[in-house]
Parts: C-alpha cells; structure tokens; sequence
C-alpha cells in the first residue's frame, strides 16, 4: 500500500534541529580548544569536512530500502567480529587501546562499526519469528550476542566502550520484555561488581542483598544457587579482566574512588574538569575567554573533555543546553521506537538510543565528576571522524525507520 | 512490572525516568558547581594551576680514546620570543643587537608560523654577555622577549670533527609523532653524526619542576615545595676511538685541501683519526640557524657538508694491486717467483695500456715495490673478473662498512652481472679487465673502505668493523663496550707475508715512496693514483706502522693533485708519527741530551 506523507510525517525535525545545534555547539567548541594549540590547531577544519561527509551518509541512509537492515544484520555481526579480532593482532594502539585499524591511510575503529553490527544482530535475534524472551536460552544467546564483542574489546582494552555494549545488550533485552526475574539474573552480576570496586564489606552486603531478593523471586532452589553461584563468579571474572586493563585504566578506576589521592595523575584531568565548568558561572567567561581551556590544563580536550570548554566558556546556559537538546533527541527516539509498529524497526531504534545514552551518560558524568574517566567521546559534539560518522549513521537507521513506520501495519 | 511484552508503555516509562533521572542530577550537580560553588572554582582557576616546566638533560660527554675530552657541554642563553605578547617594531633594534642582518627575526619566526602564538620561540641560542647586559637593562621595554638557560654543546677542545659528531636540531612534527613517548615539541634530537646514532645513550632523560601558575602563568611558587620534581638524568658518556692528537694532525694537515683521511687500529677496527675537508663549524649549527648559513653550506661548490671519507666513490687506483697479489697467490694462480718482463706496457688486442716506466723483469714483491702495470694487466686476465669480483667484496669493497655513522657510499664492484647489465652481455670485451687491474674502469670505493681493506693487509686478514665509539660510561664510572662485528679473510699468512713485504719495499727499499722511510719506525704502504677525467688526478696513500707489529693503518686521500707519493704519503707518515708519539719521545729525548749536557 502507498500512502503519500508530509514531509514532517517522514522526517523528525525535532532530533535533527537538536543534531544541528550540537554539532554546531562542538565545531565552536573544538576551535577554542585547539585554535592556538601547536599541533592540533586544524582539528576545526578536519571536523568541518567530517560533519559535510557525515551528514551525506545519513541522507543516504534514511534513503536506504528498510529491509535492508534485517538483510544485513547477522552479515555485519560477523564483519565486526572479524574486524574486532583481526584489531587485536593489526591494530594500532591508540592512548593504551590496540583499537584502531590503517585501511590504506584511512585509520578505523572496528569498534565503532561493530556498535551497528551488534545492534543489528539484536534486534534481529529478539524479533525472530516472536521469539519468547524468557526462554533461557533465548536470553542466553541474546547475552552471548553481546558479550563477544565486549569481552573483544575488553581485550583491547577499551573500557568505555565495553560499557556501551554492555548497555545496549540490557537494554534491548529490557525492551523485548524480559521478566523482572530474568532482568535481575541479568543486572546483578554488575551490580556486584560495581560493589567489588569498593572492597570486601560492600561486595558481602551486595551478595547478602541478592540472597534476600532470591528469597522473594520464590524460585526453586536449584534455580537460585545457580544465580548465586553466577553473581560470585561474575566478581572474580571481573577481578580477572581488571588485572588485564593497562595501569592507567586501573589508575582511572581507582582514581575515581579517590580523585584527591592523586591529583596530578589520573585524578587530574577529573580535577581540572571541574575546576573548568565550576569556574565558568552562569553566563560563561565567553567564547575564546576561558583560562583553562586556552591554557591547555586539560589535555586533548577537544575529545573526551569537550564539555569543559561548553562549561567554562558559556557557563552554566551553555551546559544545560546540551543536556536539554540530548533529552530532546532521547525522547523523541523513545517516541519513535513506540510509534513503530514494527518490533524490528523498534528494537534498532531502541538500540540506537541506547548507544547515544551511554555515551552521553559516561561522558557528561566525568567530566562533572559523578563517574569515573573512562574515555568516551560525547556524541556529536567531540573531535571525532569515525565516531561522529557512525553516529550519523545510527540516527540514519532511527530516521529510515520513521520514514517506513507505517508500511507495516 | 508485570507486564512482559514488547515495549510495554512500563518499559517506556522505565527508559523515560533513568533518562530524565540522570539528566536532572547532572543539571543539579552543574546548579551546584556553577551557580553554588562557582566563587571556589573560580579563584582554583585564576590561582592555583600547577604547571610543569621542563628541565632539560645535558647530553653525554664524549672523550677520545685516552679520557681526553673532545666534546663537552656549556650553559649558554637563549633569547626567545612570545610572539602572542611581542611587538614587531622592536624587531630592527633586537637584530642590531644581536648583530644578525635585517630580516632575521622574521626569518626565524616564520619557520614556526602556525605554532601556539603563547609558545615562546628560540631566536638565538648563545648569546654574548653584551646582549645579555643590554637585555638586562632594557627588559621593561621588551614585551615578549626573554632568556632562559639552557645547556649547548661546547666544541672548543681543539678538534673540529664535523663530520664524525655531526649535530642535533629541533625535532619535527613528522619524527614527533613517531617518538611521541620520549619528545615534546621544540626537544632536540640527534640528526647526524654520532649525535644522531648514539640518541638513545647521550640523550639522558628530561626532568621537570612543579609550579603553581595563575591564569596569566605567571609562577606563583613550587609545587609541594619542589617535592614531587624530578631532576633530569644527564646523558651517558661515550668514550670514543678518537686519539685526540692523531685527529688534531689530521684536521691540521688538511687545511686549505680537499680530501680525506680515515686511520684505524688493524686489530681493533676503532678509528683513531678521521676527516673529511673541507669541514664546517658546528657551532653555527648549536645556535639558532638563520637560513642563510645553513643555505651558504649547501651551496658551496667545495661542499663541506658532504662527508668524503665515507661517501665519496672514486677509482682505488694501485692501492687495489696488493689484493691481486693475494688473489693470484691463494688461488695458486701464480706464485711469488712469478715473473713479467715489462716493456713500457701491454698490449691487449688492438690496444695498447701503457706502465709508469720500462721495469724490465718484474717478480711480485718487485711489482708491488715499483707498481709496475704491466704485471697487474697480465695477472688481471689470468684471475678472471668474477674471482676478482668475489675477493674485492671479501675485503668489503662493494658494500658499506657500517660504521657508526650514518650516511656512507657502497662504491661499486663490477662483475659480469654489472656489464651484462649496463652495456648489455655483447657490448664489453676483456679489455675492460685490463683497466680494472690497475684500480681504474668502474670500479671505485670509499676511503674508509680503504681504510679497512689497508687494516686486514696489516693484520693478516682480521680486523673488526669500523667504529667510533668504544663504549659507554655506566653509573659505577666504568666502561660498557659495544659489541663489533669481526671481520675475517680467509688468506694463509705466507702469502700476506709476502704482499706485505712488497709494502715494505715500497717505502723502505727503492719504491714510489721511499722518501717517507723514518728512521724511527718502519712504515709500509702503497701508493696510488685515482684517474679524474674532470681534471687533475687524485692522490692515494694507504700504509700502516710499525711494520712488525700494526698499530695503525691509514687511508689517504687528496683530490686533484695528482701523484699519490708526493701529495698523500707525508700526511699517512705524520699521522703515524703523531699517534705512535714519536716527536714527542724525539722532543724528550733532546731535552734529557740539554739536561744532560747542562749537568
């Protein structure tokens, strides 16, 4: 059936106006933050080019047929975990991370493009044929799905981005309508490693807190020592992929438990961050104008730290901006993942929003301090080809999936 | 949440709060830092920023082969600008100053065009005391112009050595990004020279201090007073091969000619002197140099930069017939009691190759001793170019020495491959053997392949592979030495034996360079001419001393003057002389004669 639409109908003007405005909030970042830096003084026209370049491929996205990307799914799954072991043994090693591949000149991180790749495979696996999420091995493979790519780039080691596939396997299972018991089994593994970071008494009152909820889900008791024994295993797993991150990530990790314990290490980025946003005040010292970012305290932070220069130059207008048009695109994804009729379309589009969310959340949550540093670009607005790149790519998959919305009912 | 279907309105709800929920406590957190807290961070900002400031390390010393020093270090000033706060009129009354021509500073700063404008600039390292002075009193006056110590080289123990130390410069972006883990922009590296192959021991390690900066990075005090800084390593001592006399001589001898010299101890390998001339000064490479010194180097026709003693290539000339000699013997071509009659010549075909003199009967001793052609042009064709070719590689002709420093010629071995291939396998004839057996034709070598080829004729076939640099100081003062390469010819003894002594004949019985025979020590050698067909000959000499016992063997080369005896032979005789210490035993055995007769 054929149905002629309004452009508004097909088009979400609302995420794209806010796109707009962030990329161009980072391209006005990024040139304060490296304008008189020695070396990186031509990151503003590089951006420039990557914006005009990204911007192309989206229109070429939104424009693909949308079967497509049921057709690709398990394909581009494969190519990532090719590309992400292939990184392992060929990869440059970039700021710690062997997470970055030379194609001719042209350098890649197999990690970007597996974000697609994975979410995808997902989407594709939850949907199949109304499959029964609470089947075990249905939540099972889900899980496996996910976990290849994170314990690969584990290996890396990439820290941040291990978090955001471990986000978008939770949440994507969360949307297919996983039950509160197999959400638990799912979620407290992290939970008890998170307690781990802080030591032997939080993990024991953690592992005591899982016993009482275990109590509550009535499960027999086969089922809930299995559980148990899974979250203890998951503590000494971690403690295992801890011992294999490089010192500075360590260092990150515990730094952020104690920032002041050393401030002129890993704690000191996490320090002048905020000693930058903290000191730009309501209105902001203006653009140019800020000590912190013109005086360079904050190494690259044209990347990961970009929202520092936001909060030192246009103070606290300027950073409340960015978080209300990322609430903005937030929602709307929501709204269009709801919209679709489609549970694959809806399960990409949830995907998506969970990887921007991430993002979002580990990058604005350091750089204001309430998480740790773990290097992670924010979306949009950082210095970034490849980041930027596949993140236009993903709101071309949300958008071609709005455009089709209604061919399914 | 009971509801378990596909994004159940729960679920969205769920998504919607943790969204909304963590958004909300960022902006209460930025509330809290920019509005609340915003005076606390905003005077951490304007006072307290801790700044590091490096401190860089002196490079290693470098001490000739008896503790002397050949190069060491000296403080000197540098005077640099911040062209963020510098004013372009004070730019004629700096340049006068400093007494650099009209131009210079724009010079200097447009090599850094594009560079951080808050980043200050070397323009001149080693300032004199009167610029110091005048800067001293008129610094009110100079926004942006400033000084900082800095270590430099200091060059001023009598020896020159260009070429062997070479220099360090600024390091560029494109080395920067590959050395990223060691360099920050404007460090110096090695970049020829044994400043450039030995980096990694002379360079030390950077230290840096901590100070609190404000906004203005203007320092305010130490940081922990100066607990946490870290002071910086200097760089390891290297002990050169160098004899500090031997090089003086050589340097000295070489004034006003071009040409080089390279001497070696045979048994060792190390290079106990060595120039290449003309030369130039290295310290118009420790300061800042404008263009136009470093364009009046490249530019000079006599060009001094190029190294001659490694990479110039020329015909070996009659040094070379000691090595036929040998080949005739070892292959049991011929044996010493072999015999030629020279008439003035040989003729080959249609062609006639003519000899110096009409030597009459010739045996091989004799053939050395007077280098008689017509010997070399008949043994020539009885060796045959390929086992002619493999024994010239044997003693390392056709290939670098890979000494110590970089940049060095392989000179050429010709062999039927080659000639197959440039005048295609119809276009020569034999008649091109009859050329190479004098040293001449398309064969050539570099001086310091010379050098080693005179150092395996001494020692009878061993040696090791050229090097400048014995060994390295360790903390505990005592010397690590550097592994060498052995090098090994497969020669009996005998027959060295006897080339050898036709080196003596050369010098000590009636040969073409009889008039360098000391009475103090016996040299031999062997003279030669390399053919220049763009003007006069150049002059060889390769010899070694004390006959018995080598201590030293010498390569001499002079370009354009012509006979080898004449021009090349006296500088081998005064470096021996000069590094077996014989003036000097001369001068105290005179001075014991005055004591004595004074008593």
């Amino acid at each position: 059936m054929k149905v002629e639409y309004k452009l508004q109908d097909k088009f979400d003007f609302w995420i794209f106006g806010a796109l707009i405005l962030l990329i161009t909030i980072g391209l006005i970042s990024i040139y304060s933050a490296t304008v008189n830096h020695p070396t990186a003084y031509g990151n503003f026209q590089k951006q420039f080019f990557w914006v005009i370049t990204s911007l192309t491929v989206f229109i070429i996205v939104y424009y693909l047929p949308q079967n497509l990307f049921r057709l690709i799914a398990i394909p581009s799954y494969a190519l990532s975990i090719i590309l992400l072991i292939i990184v392992l043994f060929a990869g440059k090693t970039v700021y710690g991370a062997k997470s970055w591949l030379d194609f001719g000149g042209i350098g890649f991180q197999p990690s970007e493009f597996a974000k697609i790749g994975t979410m995808l495979a997902l989407s594709y696996w939850l949907t199949y044929k109304k499959r029964d999420i609470n089947n075990f091995k249905d939540i099972l493979i889900a899980l496996v799905i996910g976990f290849v790519p994170i314990f690969l780039i584990l290996l890396e080691p990439d820290m941040g981005t291990a978090i955001v596939f471990m986000a978008i396997t939770i949440v994507m299972i969360f949307w297919s309508g996983i039950s509160l018991f197999s959400l638990f089994v799912v979620l407290s593994p992290s939970i008890v490693i998170f307690a781990s970071l802080f030591g032997i008494a939080p993990l024991i009152f953690v592992l005591i807190i899982i016993i009482l909820s275990l109590f509550y889900f009535k499960k027999d008791i086969f089922t809930s020592i299995t559980v148990f024994i899974l979250n203890l295993a998951s503590a000494f797993f971690f403690d295992f992929v801890f011992n294999l991150l490089k010192p500075h990530q360590q260092k990150r990790i515990e730094s952020f438990l104690d920032p002041m314990a050393d401030p002129l290490g890993s704690g000191y980025n996490a320090l002048q961050a905020k000693v930058a946003i903290g000191s730009g005040g309501f209105l902001g010292k203006g653009f140019l104008q800020g000590n912190q970012t013109q005086l360079r305290f904050i190494p690259e932070q044209w990347t990961d730290f970009i929202y520092c220069v936001v909060g030192e130059e246009f103070g606290f207008i300027g950073s409340i901006l960015v978080i209300i048009l990322f609430v903005v695109i937030f929602i709307r994804l929501l709204g269009l993942a709801n919209s679709s009729k489609d549970e694959f379309s809806s399960l990409t589009t949830i995907g998506i929003l969970a990887i921007l969310f991430a993002h979002f959340m580990i990058n604005i949550g350091m750089n204001v301090g309430i998480t740790p540093v773990i290097g992670l670009p924010l979306p949009y607005v950082s210095y970034g080809g490849s980041s930027l790149f596949v993140n236009m790519i993903l709101i071309g998959i949300a958008f071609n999936t709005y455009r089709n919305r209604r061919q399914h009912i | 949440m009971t509801e378990t279907f596909f994004g159940s309105v729960v679920r969205q709800r769920i998504i919607l709060f943790v969204i909304i929920g963590f958004s909300f406590v960022v902006s209460i957190n930025l509330f809290k830092m920019q509005i609340l807290e915003n005076p606390t961070y905003e005077k951490k900002s304007e006072e307290n920023s801790i700044k590091k400031i490096v401190r860089y390390a002196p490079r290693g010393v470098f001490y000739d082969r008896n503790g002397e020093v050949l190069v060491s270090n000296k403080p000197s000033f540098t005077l640099q600008i911040t062209p963020s706060q510098y004013k372009p009129n004070l730019t004629s009354m700096l340049e006068n100053v400093m007494q650099e021509d009209s131009g210079y500073i724009a010079d200097v700063l447009n090599k850094y065009k594009g560079f951080a404008s808050n980043r200050p600039i070397r323009i001149k390292r080693d300032i004199d005391f009167q610029t110091l002075a005048w800067y001293e009193e008129n610094s009110e006056n100079l926004s942006g112009v400033d000084y900082v110590i800095e270590t430099q080289r200091d060059y001023s123990y009598g020896v020159i050595g260009a070429h062997i130390f070479g220099y360090t410069k600024e390091i560029t972006s494109k080395e920067l990004a590959q050395k990223k883990e060691f360099y920050d922009l404007g460090d110096y590296i090695g970049s020829k020279g044994l400043e450039k192959t030995y980096e990694e021991y002379l360079r030390g390690s950077k230290g840096y201090n901590l100070v609190l900066v404000d906004s203005r990075q203007r320092i305010i005090s130490r940081y922990l007073s100066g607990k946490e800084d870290i002071s910086p390593i200097k760089g390891k001592d290297l002990v050169l091969t160098l004899d500090l006399p031997t090089q003086q001589k050589a340097e000295e001898l070489f004034l006003g000619k071009k040409g080089a010299v390279v001497a070696i101890e045979p048994s060792t390998g190390e290079i106990i002197a060595f120039t290449s001339s003309p030369s130039f000064d290295l310290n118009s490479f420790a300061s800042v140099t404008s263009g136009s010194t470093w364009n009046d180097l490249v530019n000079d026709p006599d060009k001094p930069l190029f190294n001659r003693a490694t990479m110039s290539i020329y015909p070996p000339g009659s040094t070379i017939k000691m090595l036929e000699a040998l080949i005739g013997l070892e292959e049991n071509i011929i044996d010493k009691d072999y015999s030629v009659n020279c008439q003035g010549g040989y003729r080959f075909g249609d062609r006639f190759f003519k000899c110096t003199h009409v030597h009459g009967t010739v045996d091989m001793e004799r053939s050395i001793e007077k280098s008689c052609n017509t010997y070399y042009y008949k043994l020539m064709l009885e060796i045959g170019l390929e086992k002619w070719a493999e024994y010239m590689r044997k003693f390392g002709f056709g290939s670098k020495t890979e000494v110590d420093i970089s940049e060095e010629s392989a000179g050429l071995v010709p062999d039927t491959e080659y000639y197959n291939r440039v005048y295609g396998p119809r276009g020569w004839t034999r008649g091109f053997l009859v050329s190479l057996g004098i040293g001449q034709g398309e064969l050539s070598a570099t001086p310091i392949q010379l050098a080693q080829y005179v150092s395996l004729l001494a020692n009878s076939g061993e040696t090791y592979k050229p090097h400048f640099v014995k060994g390295y100081i360790n903390d505990d003062g005592e010397l690590v030495k550097f592994p060498f390469e052995k090098i090994k010819v497969d020669i009996k003894k005998e027959n060295f034996e006897i080339v050898r002594k036709g080196m003596y004949d050369v010098v000590n019985e009636s040969g073409t360079a009889t008039w360098i025979k000391q009475q103090d020590v016996v040299i031999a050698g062997k003279t030669g001419t390399s053919q220049n067909p763009h003007g006069k000959d150049h002059a060889l000499f390769v010899g070694f001393a004390p006959y018995d016992n080598p201590k030293i063997a010498v390569a001499v080369f002079v370009e354009n003057v012509g006979f080898g005896s004449t021009h090349a032979a006296p500088i081998a005789r005064d470096l021996i002389r000069s590094y077996l210490r014989l003036d000097k035993q001369k001068e105290d055995k005179i001075e014991t004669n005055i004591a004595g007769i004074n008593n």
